[in-house]
């Protein structure tokens, strides 16, 4: 506790911010990057994974081509989100990381690129568990609603129950973006240069790693803290229009 | 629209120009941490002849492994490349080819020599106390001579480590210092009465101070470290025998002098 009190504490800092300041506004950029398309990329991919495991087996009208492919697809879609779900991100990067680069075919594979896909992924199944709730949680009634008044059972679903689903996940989806900002930061095993691992970097020279951890702790409250705002503004206005 | 294209059109240019004064050479891909003082550590400047841009992110990589790369690569005539990855990912990143060597301060300890070759090492440290002249510790022959001796050392280095305290038996441990001219001070005015360094250290303080020596000790008096422990080499993936070859006749260029003169000059640069 002394080592944060003392008059040095404060001047590492100071040198630290002076002379690294552009290594540590990289790493902020890279983990605003890797939040961004992580939550926007995984909100679209998992619209489509949440659809396909929304699928139900019809036992009487499915012939049996059709239960096999949708019985698959649901073991598939399910596996997915309980591989990512149940495995650190940490781990998965590792897997993921070094041993596609391991195979040799993309060039254009290096950290970052797959920093955007393993997070991109990761939030995927997050995301799709969350947006599987929310659909679930619409009243059924909306749906024979829909089918009543002439609707098949997709356009209900796309334009009745999807926009409902969606906007009471906006939430939820929000607090995903939180968590993805601070997460990233275990991207920094395969050489992300994020926020964590410019700090780290920044503080090389000189070991004063308390000093550089509690730039990168400042800073990432910061943003948790203003998305969070963002997110409560957000879930007011959705409240106003709630049905 | 039509401005936004030229800008656009003037952006891509300027790269193209600057990529015609670009070395040509094949490169030499070097992994290190850019995170291990005084071996390698990132710089935001170019601070020294020897500091090199690390690939993929902005900073200057400098040290003891850097001038010890860049040697290699000039006498190999390749372009030197830095990368910085993380120590976990360094053996992994040769072995599927993402760079060309290690050179990361790393020993050449049995179990990595399972996965990787290594060259012969390009640095040895080796471990001296210094004292004072007119100190009873001056005539030590034995590191056991130094029981309730107030002794300090460099702050993060291998130096202040608890095995290497252990083997001071009786010694008193003083909280390391930042900074070897700090260290010096400590010492010259009996507040320590021993600094345990690294030998260029050693020669540089005790070569600027006649009130200061460095005790070497013979075989068996001295530290119990293994000598694998002690060594630094460069890793390169296995099998690559011609690479071995070449920058093994390339490190036996380097004499101790250089070598010595080498890692001072990177610890100045590091404490600056």
């Amino acid at each position: 506790m002394f080592i944060i009190l003392s008059n040095s504490f404060f001047n590492k800092i100071a040198y630290l911010l002076e002379n690294y300041y552009s290594i540590i506004l990289y790493g902020l950029g890279i983990t605003f990057l890797l939040s961004i398309v992580g939550t926007v990329g995984g909100f679209i991919l998992s619209l489509s994974l949440t659809e396909i495991r929304l699928l139900k087996v019809d036992k009487k009208r499915d012939n049996r081509s059709v239960k096999m492919l949708k019985r698959s697809s649901l073991f598939v879609s399910n596996s997915y989100v309980t591989l990512m779900r149940g495995t650190p991100m940490i781990v998965q990067s590792m897997i993921i990381y070094y041993g596609i680069a391991g195979l040799k075919i993309f060039p254009w594979w290096n950290p970052l690129t797959a920093g955007l896909i393993i997070v991109t992924f990761n939030t995927t199944a997050y995301i799709s568990e969350i947006l599987r709730g929310g659909v679930e949680s619409i009243n059924v009634g909306q749906m024979e609603a829909g089918r009543t008044l002439g609707l098949t059972k997709r356009q209900t679903m796309r334009k009745i129950i999807w926009p409902q689903a969606i906007k009471n996940s906006l939430p939820a989806i929000g607090n995903e973006f939180v968590v993805n900002l601070k997460d990233t930061s275990v991207l920094s095993v395969i050489s992300v240069v994020d926020l964590f691992f410019a700090v780290k970097q920044a503080a090389g020279k000189t070991y004063a790693y308390v000093e550089a951890f509690t730039i990168a702790a400042v800073i990432y409250l910061i943003l948790t803290v203003s998305a969070n705002f963002f997110i409560k503004h957000l879930e007011r206005k959705v409240g106003q229009v709630q049905v | 629209m039509k401005k936004v294209l030229l800008l656009l059109s003037l952006f891509v240019l300027s790269f193209a120009l600057i990529g015609c004064e670009q070395d040509t050479r094949e490169e030499l891909i070097v992994g290190m941490e850019a995170d291990y003082a005084p071996f390698n550590w990132m710089e935001m400047k170019k601070t020294s002849e020897y500091a090199t841009k690390i690939s993929g992110q902005p900073g200057y990589a400098d040290g003891y492994d850097v001038v010890i790369a860049k040697y290699i690569a000039d006498n190999l005539n390749r372009k030197l490349v830095i990368k910085a990855i993380e120590w976990d990912g360094l053996i992994i990143s040769l072995q599927n080819g993402d760079i060309d060597l290690i050179v990361a301060g790393m020993s050449p300890t049995s179990e990595r020599a399972l996965e990787v070759d290594f060259s012969t090492p390009y640095y040895l440290s080796e471990n001296v106390i210094i004292v004072r002249i007119d100190s009873p510790y001056a005539n030590a022959t034995s590191i056991n001579d130094f029981g309730e001796a107030k002794v300090i050392a460099q702050k993060d280095t291998i130096q202040d480590d608890d095995e290497i305290y252990e083997q001071l038996v009786g010694s008193i441990r003083q909280t390391p210092l930042e900074s070897y001219a700090a260290i010096t001070q400590s010492l010259l005015s009996g507040v320590s009465d021993a600094f345990l360094a690294e030998m260029p250290v050693a020669k540089a303080v005790t070569g600027s101070n006649d009130k200061l020596i460095y005790l070497t000790f013979e075989e068996g008096n001295g530290f119990d470290i293994l000598e694998e422990n002690l060594q630094i080499a460069v890793a390169l993936r296995k099998g690559n025998t011609d690479l071995v070859d070449e920058i093994n006749a390339i490190i036996a260029t380097i004499t101790n002098e250089q070598k010595e003169q080498w890692m001072l000059g990177a610890l100045e640069r590091q404490s600056n």
